[in-house]
């Protein structure tokens, strides 16, 4: 066995220009998948940050059966939001914020005009302790943030675009109108403080106003419809999410970020759909330059086939000497490809890429990674590729006939 | 018993539409020991001959025992096993593996039997030393002269100590002072060594020392005992008018 592994490896080496080709070939192959990977991983990273520290928080706490009907934003379906409610929460392991919400429909009056728009009611105090990031989504120097001024509210430019149409807007009195559980309309005079971006796709007329303004408007004193939970690492959503459940019982649901926004998993799957494909594709065109390489190899060296067949050479170990050959380059071309895509991921890592998602009006920094799981992978499969790809050039070497190998096919 | 034992042998080839017959029932014996050129024209079966006597083919119908054993039924695999054991061949063009040197080259048939290296080692340089290789033996294929190269050849075919030795028109590619010197050293081996050797060949030289000589044409066998300078002196008198 060392010896065909021996002629293997030499044959490898013998007809270097070829080699080096085929070679390439894979490098620019697997490293371009690992590239590719490392973007979509860095990008998926940003995304599922920007979702759990900017929007979604790392898990949800709904009423049962809340979020079956969430676009109606049911009040019905509330929850308390009191300091013992919030502390049985806090002191589940690895929670490290909770932030209650209110979701509703609601309208914006100002002067003359009055827009329909989804409304969320956030307590600034705790919220941006939950997602950090959707402070870097709001522009009000202060106003909103700070939690000084009681009747501050945010409107998203395309709500503010829609009541531009009132002359004289910012000094005319501006008020919030909601209906409470009963149906009963009530207002609240509010300040328009500042303008809010939209960090994922989602409602565009959207307004921000204080925890405590909703409940009064809402009478919902020391209610909420949603608790946003904060994590100390992401790996452990699932656990937190399990212990939840456990210590709220089944009149409360408990749901993860990607289960919230399942649009954001669902972009990540199409992501991860078609790099397969591409990779495929890749991988396909990388592995018939192999094929071919053993072809023109096993076409050349007939009459060394039949050499080895004259001195008692089976035919199982021809087949194996040249499946040894093609997964000897392929190993070599996946592991340069490998080592050439993780420099390249590893200089956009250091770089960052800074991407603004379509429907988004915030920028963030894609940091590409990889891991050593996936290079493991993109190599076992250029090698495993490469050799399977060989099989049938490699069985035909192994099913000549001696006297016709000999006579050079 | 003798070495091999051939009766009624036929080959067949399908050409296309058209059936060849390359042999048409050929008998012929070899005993231990013997020097014994086939020697025929081109197209005459001399190489089909030597093919199906080395394993390499399969003839169509007949009986070919080797050492006793009737070998002509046998699967790929055994006739490889048959090959590796009991026969040796010594090829026209040599049929080096390039990218082995000389010890490698001579040392392959036994390591793919599955003989120790290192226990092989003495008796692969003493096969080298028989043949001349001695300076040589870590030079690849391509930095020997044709001599050399056929001497490698000789000493693989010898290496596996076979019950025979095949050589298919062995001096063909080389000039007469090779061919010489090759043709000393296989007499030398048959001699010394008592190596069987079945030479296919139009080289007057080679004929001029085997003990028979055999004639084939078209593939039936015209004499298998004639006499080597009988064989010569035809040859010779049809090459010089």
């Amino acid at each position: 066995m060392w010896s065909l592994l021996s002629i293997a490896l030499r044959n490898v080496l013998r007809n270097r220009r070829r080699t080096m080709i085929t070679l390439a070939a894979l490098l620019l192959g697997v490293g371009v998948m690992v590239g590719i990977r490392g973007v979509l991983n860095g990008l998926q990273r940003a995304l599922v940050q920007t979702a759990v520290s900017g929007q979604t928080g790392a898990i949800q706490v709904h009423h049962a059966g809340y979020l079956k009907n969430v676009i109606a934003s049911p009040l019905t379906l509330d929850m308390p939001a009191d300091e013992d409610f919030l502390n049985k929460i806090r002191k589940v392991p690895h929670v490290t914020a909770v932030a209650p919400r209110i979701l509703f429909a609601g309208m914006i009056n100002v002067g003359d005009q009055t827009l329909f728009a989804a409304m969320q009611a956030i307590d600034p105090k705790r919220e941006f302790d939950a997602v950090p990031l959707r402070k870097m989504t709001v522009s009000d120097g202060g106003r909103f943030t700070s939690g000084k001024i009681a009747d501050a509210v945010l409107l998203t430019a395309e709500l503010e675009k829609g009541l531009r149409g009132t002359p004289g807007q910012a000094q005319l009195p501006a008020a919030v109108l909601g209906p409470d559980k009963d149906g009963a309309l009530s207002g609240e005079n509010i300040t328009i403080a500042g303008q809010l971006k939209l960090n994922l796709p989602g409602e565009k007329k959207l307004a921000v106003v204080p925890l405590a303004l909703a409940q009064r408007l809402l009478k919902m004193e020391g209610r909420a419809t949603e608790l946003v939970i904060a994590v100390d690492n992401i790996d452990h959503i699932p656990e937190v999410a399990a212990s939840l459940r456990r210590v709220l019982g089944s009149d409360y649901e408990v749901h993860t970020w990607d289960q919230v926004a399942s649009f954001v998993k669902q972009a990540m799957e199409r992501q991860n759909l078609i790099l397969s494909l591409v990779a495929t594709v890749f991988m396909i065109l990388m592995l018939l330059g192999v094929a071919n390489t053993v072809l023109m190899s096993v076409l050349e060296r007939t009459r060394e086939i039949g050499t080895m067949m004259a001195v008692g050479v089976r035919r199982g170990k021809i087949l194996a000497l040249f499946l040894i050959e093609a997964a000897t380059i392929g190993l070599l071309g996946g592991v340069a490809g490998g080592l050439a895509g993780l420099g390249v991921v590893t200089w956009l890592e250091q770089r960052g890429i800074e991407v603004t998602m379509p429907g988004s009006a915030v920028p963030f920094i894609i940091r590409p990674y990889t891991t050593l799981t996936y290079l493991a992978f993109v190599v076992s499969l250029a090698a495993g590729g490469s050799l399977l790809f060989a099989v049938y050039p490699s069985w035909r070497a192994s099913r000549m006939r001696p006297v016709q190998a000999l006579a050079g096919g | 018993m003798s070495l091999v034992e051939i009766k009624g042998v036929t080959k067949t080839y399908q050409l296309g539409k058209t059936e060849v017959s390359a042999l048409r029932g050929v008998d012929l014996t070899l005993e231990r020991g013997e020097f014994t050129v086939v020697m025929g024209p081109s197209g005459s079966g001399k190489t089909t001959l030597l093919n199906i006597i080395g394993c390499l083919d399969n003839a169509t119908s007949g009986s070919y025992k080797l050492d006793g054993e009737e070998v002509g039924t046998r699967d790929f695999n055994d006739l490889a096993e048959i090959r590796n054991r009991k026969i040796g061949f010594i090829f026209q063009s040599f049929n080096l593996i390039p990218v082995l040197n000389v010890i490698e080259n001579i040392e392959f048939p036994c390591l793919i039997r599955g003989e120790n290296k290192k226990e092989l080692r003495e008796r692969v340089q003493q096969v080298a030393r028989d043949v001349g290789l001695d300076p040589f033996l870590k030079h690849k294929p391509d930095e020997l002269s044709g001599g050399q190269r056929q001497r490698v050849a000789i000493a693989r075919a010898l290496v596996t100590q076979p019950q025979l030795v095949l050589a298919d028109e062995p001096t063909a590619n080389l000039d007469s002072v090779t061919s010489d010197q090759i043709i000393d050293l296989m007499l030398h081996l048959n001699r010394e060594k008592g190596v069987t050797f079945l030479f296919s060949t139009h080289d007057p030289r080679v004929m001029q020392h085997a003990r028979r000589v055999v004639r084939i044409q078209d593939g039936v066998m015209v004499d298998g005992s004639g006499s080597a300078q009988v064989e010569v002196d035809r040859l010779n008198a049809a090459q010089h008018g």
